[in-house]
């Protein structure tokens, strides 16, 4: 267990720059994920932490000590891959065996050690299988195990849920929540799910294009992002145009009370379900509808043309064509800080 | 062959839309007695055809000559290409082969001759002593390769199929791993040799005029001859697997480079290496081109041996050569694969 410091991580492979003056700790003991669209610069972090890419500038630092140039195999980072890589000439016992073989630890001790981690993924029974035998799910905890195995100071997860289907992911998110506390390990979690990012992070950084744009519980990048980007990437939003002053935000179609003392021209984040059907300064002509069991998720268009997405309880959701009445929780809007 | 149908018909009553596939080449109405000829698995077939025959579909031409017309020309293919050696097989315990069919069973002779276990003057007056065969083999082995072509040529194709190893899988692990400047460059190098044997020959032998006909020369040269398949066999295995992610874990893991090279990544690609090297050996050994421009002293390689020999009076000695060839093949790729399976699974 370590703390992790990328002080101005800088990665240029030729003409671009992969990450951008990357700063970011991660306290020991805590989950950190990272998330982005694809070429955002996520994986490369993910590397550099691992030690297979070296930044051009800046400096990677576990708890005191500068890593930077040390080679990842005396690192003593744990990687899982979204592919498991799990080594297929090795039965499942000799893949988790296979850290601690490296580290020189006697073969009673790392067969133990193997078997209790198997054990604690409740996959013991698959100790003398072949890997290439296994479904994916199980793959992936064999590839935590060995991860672990090595009891590592980080472990580094890449993608590992992406590729397996929706049900055994979410079952798996919820079982890696409660291991990876029990486990007590300092964690970064790389993935481009930002619904997964959030139920197994304790804090989420949101990277594009290299840069990191908002680091942050989940909760305070869902309800506060930091700028259009993020706001954007992690959860729905609308996005809509106002004018500030005086205590109201002027929508040119309709007023509302402003949540802060802002003024000026600004962009306010309105989530779906800030918005409530019923009497409301803002009336909208409903142009689709998308059930989806626990709601429907409703696009209407405001008066200058503007859609907004809209949760609705499927008992009051309107047909497309029906003219609404909306209402904006104010308490549930926020304002962009001016850039 | 007794018909099934009867019985049949009942039993599979239910399934018979099931097994449409099978039933529609072996159709009884319209294909005639074709189906009977067949396995007891296409008479199965036969029955589940009589039941659904009343669909257009299945009288299609492809329908019902599809099946029977593949297996046919599979099965003269393959006899036309297996009885040259299954007769050669069998003449080469012959004493004598003038006429249609070899006559004069049984004789080792000939056998004894390949192994180089007899000179050619003894084989004449030879008679079958198996214990000497054995003991000679059991004593000296290495004396053999001295005097049989066969030997020459197999520990030669072993040589050179051991500096393909050393040479190919590093250079197919850099072309599926890296991307670097020269990576086409290489990559076009390693498949370079495919040119024709006699032209490497040529060349070989007007660079390095010292080296001709040594065994070093000849191990040389079929390593390089033989390389592409070598690269080509392992790239492509590296390229099917998740190698940067399998590199970076056992790294992770704690394995140094060469530890993670030689403990994770070869044996990963075991299966391509086997094949790539079961490949080589098999072409190296009966390299005919190159052996014959580079060749100068000792044994003759075997693709040299068959040919003086093809035409001659020992042209049974030819037929147990291409025997023991054969043998040996099957032998060796059966002993890779199992025991290539075994040792690439200690970490």
């Amino acid at each position: 267990m370590a703390e992790i410091t990328l002080d101005g991580v800088t990665k240029r492979f030729g003409e671009t720059t992969a990450v951008d003056d990357v700063s970011l700790t991660v306290a020991d003991g805590e989950i950190l994920g990272v998330v982005g669209p694809s070429g955002c610069g996520k994986t490369t972090t993910l590397r550099t932490v691992a030690g297979f890419e070296t930044p051009t500038e800046g400096a990677v630092c576990f708890d005191d000590e500068d890593v930077t140039r040390v080679p990842p195999e005396r690192r003593n980072v744990g990687l899982v891959f979204q592919s498991y890589a799990l080594f297929d000439n090795m039965t499942v016992r000799e893949n988790v065996e296979f850290g601690p073989k490296m580290q020189g630890v006697s073969k009673r001790e790392r067969v133990e050690r193997a078997m209790d981690l198997l054990e604690l993924l409740d996959i013991d029974e698959l100790a003398d299988r072949d890997p290439t035998t296994l479904s994916g799910g199980q793959q992936q905890r064999v590839g935590l195990a060995r991860a672990l195995a090595i009891e590592p100071r980080i472990l580094l997860l890449d993608e590992p849920m992406t590729g397996l289907d929706a049900q055994l992911k979410t079952h798996l998110q919820q079982e890696m929540v409660g291991l990876l506390e029990d486990l007590d390990v300092t964690v970064l979690y790389v993935t481009h799910d930002q619904t997964e990012a959030m139920v197994m992070c304790d804090r989420i950084a949101v990277m594009n294009d290299g840069v990191v744009e908002q680091v942050g519980t989940p909760d305070a990048v869902y309800e506060r992002p930091a700028n259009d980007f993020v706001a954007d990437f992690v959860g729905t939003s609308n996005r809509l145009a106002a004018t500030a002053s005086d205590g109201r935000l002027d929508f040119g179609h309709a007023t509302t009370p402003a949540p802060n003392g802002d003024e000026g021209e600004v962009t306010v984040v309105v989530r779906p379900e800030a918005f409530e059907v019923g009497a409301g300064p803002f009336s909208a002509t409903v142009s689709e509808r998308f059930y989806l069991g626990e709601h429907v998720q409703t696009i209407a268009e405001l008066p200058d043309g503007e859609s907004v997405t809209l949760r609705i309880d499927p008992t009051e959701a309107p047909s497309p064509g029906e003219q609404v009445s909306l209402a904006l929780d104010t308490d549930r809007v926020h304002v962009l800080p001016q850039s | 062959m007794t018909d099934p149908a009867t019985d049949d018909r009942t039993d599979n009553d239910g399934d018979a839309p099931t097994h449409d596939w099978s039933g529609s080449d072996a159709d009884p109405a319209a294909g005639g007695g074709s189906g009977s000829d067949g396995d007891p698995a296409t008479d199965g077939g036969t029955v589940t055809g009589g039941i659904t025959s009343g669909h257009a579909w299945q009288r299609s031409p492809s329908a019902l000559l599809g099946r029977p017309l593949v297996t046919a020309i599979f099965l003269s293919t393959f006899a036309f290409l297996v009885f040259p050696v299954v007769v050669t097989f069998v003449a080469s315990f012959a004493r004598e082969w003038t006429g249609v069919l070899p006559s004069g069973f049984v004789t080792f002779a000939h056998w004894e001759q390949v192994l180089g276990l007899a000179s050619y003057e003894d084989a004449a007056n030879y008679s079958l002593r198996l214990g000497e065969v054995l003991r000679a083999l059991t004593e000296n082995p290495l004396a053999a390769p001295g005097k049989s072509p066969l030997f020459r040529s197999m520990w030669l194709a072993l040589g050179g199929v051991l500096v393909n190893l050393v040479v190919g899988v590093p250079i197919a692990y850099a072309v599926a791993r890296y991307e670097f400047p020269g990576r086409d460059l290489l990559n076009a190098f390693a498949v370079l040799p495919l040119a024709p044997g006699i032209i490497l020959g040529v060349a070989f032998l007007r660079a390095f005029p010292e080296l001709s006909g040594t065994d070093f020369g000849l191990i040389v040269g079929y390593s390089l001859l033989k390389a592409p398949f070598m690269v080509m066999a392992v790239q492509s295995s590296f390229e099917s697997m998740p190698l940067r992610q399998l590199e970076e874990s056992a790294r992770s893991l704690g394995a140094s480079w060469p530890r993670t090279f030689l403990s994770v990544i070869v044996p990963n690609a075991r299966r391509g290496i086997i094949s790539g090297a079961i490949i080589c050996w098999a072409l190296a050994a009966a390299e005919f081109n190159f052996s014959y421009i580079v060749f100068s002293r000792g044994a003759r390689p075997l693709a040299l041996f068959l040919k003086a020999n093809i035409s001659n009076s020992s042209f049974l000695t030819t037929a147990a050569a291409v025997s023991v060839f054969f043998l040996l093949i099957a032998a060796v790729t059966a002993a890779l694969q199992l025991l290539g399976n075994r040792a690439f699974t200690t970490g």
